[in-house]
């Protein structure tokens, strides 16, 4: 479906970004709050759900036997996939895997799989011959904007709480994966001419530019990613780098409650 | 789906199933209307371990123009499972039985829903398996009559998903996972309580007349049941709490 951008709303995006203001009440640096809860669906191995103002997205872990790449014998195997749904909004149209659901799930991949928080060779059963597929399948039924920051979440917090289905393939106990990081991911975008954290669906149609940050438990960046038309300086990432130093922290905390330690 | 039967030991020697439901005993049934802000109108409807979100968008001009009825509004349903909601990771994308169910789904939805009120618009009906455990298309069309009602859209009933089937020969209501596999006949259908009428009816497997009439039976019953629910939890939403 066609979106268009309302020239009323990024004038008074622009106006509210004046007095410092969002168009919801918020600071700047605010985020409308995470609300996360871990294995919440049956059948998948791990699973989590975010609900992030009106942005609902689950998330769930399956496991697969598959034979390992040939350069690399000894270790498993890692997807991260999101789907972007129609049931997600009213923009969103049924068809093969949109570049924009494609990239929400690379960006997810990136974040996870760089932090180095899963060992491959830990998912090695025999060598040459037997590896574990890892797959975080991601779920949006609900875009009320930051869909990123909430699959982020949801996909970390899945994987967290996964168990290793071993019995059922014979191979094994069933275990826990054994997760070593909590990367966190935190996305600002381009409003009324400046950046804010955490921007609702208005904020994003008449917004510009997003840039997502994925941090790992030392701080150290793991994914980087910029989204749609526009251009930053590096001052402004400055300013932005450090609030997602903050956030990511403050999540990650999050995530270590709902897995109860 | 189908495994042999005769195997397996489906009910207890006291003639009661495995997971301990007397044989016209359903599965616990909850709903909650209105979970996706994003939607005109949503619900998630949890029976057993089965967990159905849908979303209602609409209605809606009718796009391409070709899929317009000048005197009617046309039902767009995708019942769809998750990747995750089974045993076996499902591959994301449309198959051969999700497209038949949505088809299916999409006939029973225009029986009920007044679509002439809205000629040449769409009504989006979005259904989504989150975990699946035997009895999903039925959870799926129970949510999708809540969240038509969430959505405000006018229907002459709610319809109701229901299924009976028939495990080592005795007629029993609500099949889960192993029942539906190991069992001998699926019979779901749609139910609309206030008029007696069925707009949505499948079945496979064997079954006597007797027991088909049996299996209604039970059918129509549970739907009784579960439409108390649906009303309660459109009532909670809309009443802000007691009905």
């Amino acid at each position: 479906m066609v979106q268009l951008v309302p020239t009323l709303l990024r004038q008074e995006l622009a106006r509210l970004a004046e007095e410092d203001a969002r168009i919801d009440g918020r600071g700047r640096w605010d985020s409308r709050g995470f609300n996360l809860e871990t294995d919440c669906l049956y059948n998948a191995e791990g699973s989590a759900k975010v609900v992030l103002g009106g942005t609902v997205v689950y998330a769930g872990v399956k496991f697969e036997l598959r034979t390992p790449w040939p350069d690399r014998p000894t270790q498993g195997s890692l997807m991260c996939g999101a789907e972007l749904r129609p049931v997600a909004g009213r923009k969103y149209e049924p068809g093969p895997p949109s570049p924009q659901s494609i990239e929400l799930g690379r960006v997810v991949d990136r974040g996870i799989r760089e932090s180095g928080c899963i060992d491959m060779e830990s998912l090695c059963i025999v060598p040459g011959e037997k590896v574990w597929g890892v797959m975080i399948d991601i779920h949006v039924m609900s875009d009320q904007g930051n869909i990123f920051d909430a699959c982020g979440l949801a996909a970390i917090a899945a994987l967290r709480t996964a168990v290793v289905p071993a019995e059922r393939f014979d191979v094994g106990e069933d275990h826990v994966l054994g997760v070593k990081g909590t990367p966190i991911m935190a996305s600002f975008t381009r409003v009324g001419g400046r950046f804010v954290y955490d921007a609702t669906e208005q904020e994003e149609l008449g917004g510009d530019e997003r840039i997502h940050i994925t941090l790992g438990d030392e701080g150290h960046l793991h994914s980087l990613q910029k989204g749609l038309k526009g251009a930053f300086t590096p001052a402004e990432f400055t300013e932005i780098f450090d609030v997602a130093q903050e956030r990511c922290v403050e999540l990650r905390k999050l995530v270590a409650e709902k897995e109860g330690n | 789906m189908m495994g042999g039967y005769g195997d397996v030991q489906l009910l207890n020697e006291d003639g009661s199933r495995l997971d301990g439901r007397k044989v016209d005993e359903m599965r616990p049934v909850s709903i909650e209307a209105g979970i996706l802000p994003a939607a005109d109108g949503s619900a998630m409807v949890t029976q057993g371990l089965n967990v159905a979100v849908a979303a209602v968008y609409g209605p809606m001009e009718a796009h391409p123009r070709k899929i317009q009825r000048q005197d009617r509004a046309v039902i767009d349903v995708r019942y769809n499972m998750a990747p995750f909601s089974t045993s076996d990771r499902i591959r994301p994308g449309f198959n051969r039985r999700s497209r038949e169910i949505s088809k299916v789904t999409a006939e029973a939805l225009e029986s009920v829903v007044l679509v002439e009120r809205y000629p040449r618009s769409k009504i989006r009906v979005e259904i989504e398996i989150l975990a699946a455990e035997a009895g999903t298309r039925c959870a799926g069309i129970t949510a999708a009559a809540v969240a038509l009602a969430d959505a405000g859209i006018p229907m002459r009933d709610l319809i109701v998903g229901v299924a009976s089937g028939k495990i080592e020969d005795t007629v029993v209501l609500d099949l889960d996972k192993a029942e539906d596999n190991y069992g001998q006949a699926d019979l779901p259908v749609g139910i609309l309580p206030n008029t007696g009428e069925i707009a949505f009816l499948q079945m496979d497997g064997d079954l006597s007349p007797d027991e088909y009439n049996l299996a209604m039976e039970y059918n129509f019953k549970a739907a009784k049941e579960i439409h108390e629910i649906m009303v309660d939890a459109l009532q909670r939403r809309y009443q802000g709490g007691e009905a």
